[in-house]
């Protein structure tokens, strides 16, 4: 009997400690200088990770210093880009276009609809998402061509207020709704789904990052970036070195964050 | 005689500028609500729709928007007003410096003095507030009460000075107004909704008060 005793306590510690191994959180681990780079877009190509530098109109690449190693210029205020197949997905704010860079070149991507200052772009096999920030609306197309339009400019469920970011999942499209201060997810059919982070007190939730499990959100203003999983329970709140993030990715493993008013990235690694 | 057409060129090359230049007013507005690069882009966008604008500059921190525009076009300090508000944003204080060196202000921070009989007195108050967006959006907000005079605050003691005329309003009246705006003052502790209204960089700590509570 005893022996059962014992084999049931030890199966249950063996179970708790795995589950405790899931919830393994960030950690801080470093911060990456940027020299004359105010960040507001990351995405990462086989290339290495490239940021866009919305105040000297420009994309970067740069190394794991920080330092530029390759830039395209005379872009209209770049924001939150995405990459798919080492070619980047580049809205440009400042005259309403989409771009598609390649080896450096850029082309323009036709849409029949007119956008007023596109925030954020995302790229998914065919499927496409466009945060239009005047507009207090997202674009979807699943083809890339032909697109559906949903929201407009309130508080209310499904409603925007500035959204800045966007991210394809499998099922669903995740909303940046940043002066909503709050994260919308809806289905591919532009139905509200539900919202995240309403309750966090957010002050500008300018970017955000989709996993399997988690949504990180930078909180623009309160110079933090949130990390909660799919059911919009906050799992942590990252602090360390997070001044004015814009946005958050996962590379190779690692959380890095766009800070764009000191001009630098931070690390943060699972510990 | 090369040399002599090519000084020339050269000094009318620099003489076309510096008239371009001085045929330029320049208008600096003080623009609430500007608090990030999307915001800031986002004023700069909407100015496009002005051709002819240059020297455009934005400081998200002090929410300081600069630019220079052909005199010959004469814009209005009101058509700037609404394309700052159709921007999204509230114009809280500025004004241009015309070509020929004429001043216009946005909003006159000196309000005239409107009779005779008016009986001014100085007041001050503690208002809650971080910055120069703060002070902007303060002292506006006392200016626009009838009968003040002048309004001064310190982002740094928090202080408010008031000059104004006690036959017309009272220091608790600018004080309700400016907590109308979202800043506690004294006596008087904004609504919440107003405090979260604000732009983050201006959100102040708040301190709980059992008697601004009541």
């Amino acid at each position: 009997m005893h022996r059962v005793i014992y084999l049931v306590a030890f199966t249950l510690l063996f179970v708790a400690c795995k589950e405790e191994e899931k919830e393994t959180s960030w950690t801080f681990s470093e911060t990456i200088g940027l020299k004359a780079i105010n960040p507001i877009g990351l995405t990462s190509t086989d290339e290495g990770i490239w940021l866009s530098d919305g105040d000297r109109n420009r994309l970067v690449l740069v190394d794991g210093d920080g330092k530029v190693v390759s830039a395209v210029d005379s872009l209209d205020r770049p924001m939150h880009i995405a990459s798919q197949d080492n070619k980047i997905y580049v809205p440009t704010y400042g005259n309403d276009q989409l771009l598609k860079i390649e080896n450096g070149l850029a082309e323009q991507i036709a849409i029949a609809d007119s956008l007023d200052a596109p925030a954020g772009i995302d790229i998914r096999g065919d499927e496409l998402a466009i945060a239009d920030f005047y507009n207090h609306r997202i674009l979807y197309s699943d083809n890339g061509k032909d697109f559906i339009s949903f929201g407009q400019q309130g508080k209310k469920d499904g409603q925007f207020y500035y959204p800045t970011d966007v991210q394809i999942t499998d099922d669903e499209i995740w909303v940046a709704d940043a002066y909503n201060n709050r994260v919308q997810i809806f289905d591919k059919s532009g139905n509200f789904k539900k919202i995240i982070g309403s309750d966090a007190k957010m002050n500008a939730a300018t970017g955000i990052f989709v996993t399997e499990t988690e949504v990180m959100v930078t909180d623009f203003e309160s110079e933090r970036v949130l990390v909660f999983d799919h059911d919009g329970n906050l799992k942590q709140e990252l602090r360390q070195g997070v001044t004015k993030p814009t946005d958050v990715i996962i590379y190779m493993g690692d959380l890095y964050i766009a800070n764009y008013r000191n001009g630098s990235m931070v690390v943060y690694k699972r510990g | 005689m090369k040399n002599l057409i090519a000084i020339l060129m050269i000094t009318f090359a620099g003489l076309s500028t510096i008239q371009a230049q001085q045929g330029m007013d320049k208008f600096q507005v003080q623009v609430d609500g500007l608090g990030c690069p999307f915001c800031a882009y986002g004023l700069e966008k909407k100015f496009k729709e002005f051709k002819g604008i240059k020297d455009v500059a934005i400081d998200i921190e002090t929410g300081d928007f600069t630019f220079s525009y052909p005199a010959e076009k004469a814009l209005s300090l009101e058509a700037v007003e609404k394309q700052v508000e159709k921007a999204g944003y509230t114009p809280i204080a500025g004004g241009v410096t015309r070509s020929d060196g004429t001043i216009e202000a946005l909003h006159g921070k000196k309000n005239p003095v409107v009779a005779n009989n008016t009986k001014t007195v100085k007041g001050k108050t503690m208002v809650s507030g971080n910055c120069s967006m703060c002070q902007a959006r303060i002292e506006k907000a006392a200016m626009d009460q009838v009968g003040v005079q002048d309004a001064t605050w310190d982002k740094n003691t928090k202080i408010l000075e008031v000059q104004y005329d006690e036959t017309m309003t009272s220091i608790q009246a600018v004080e309700e107004a400016i907590a109308r705006v979202g800043h506690d003052t004294e006596h008087h502790k904004a609504h919440e909704e107003a405090y979260e209204n604000l732009p983050g960089c201006c959100q102040y700590e708040r301190i709980e008060s059992k008697k601004q509570n009541k």
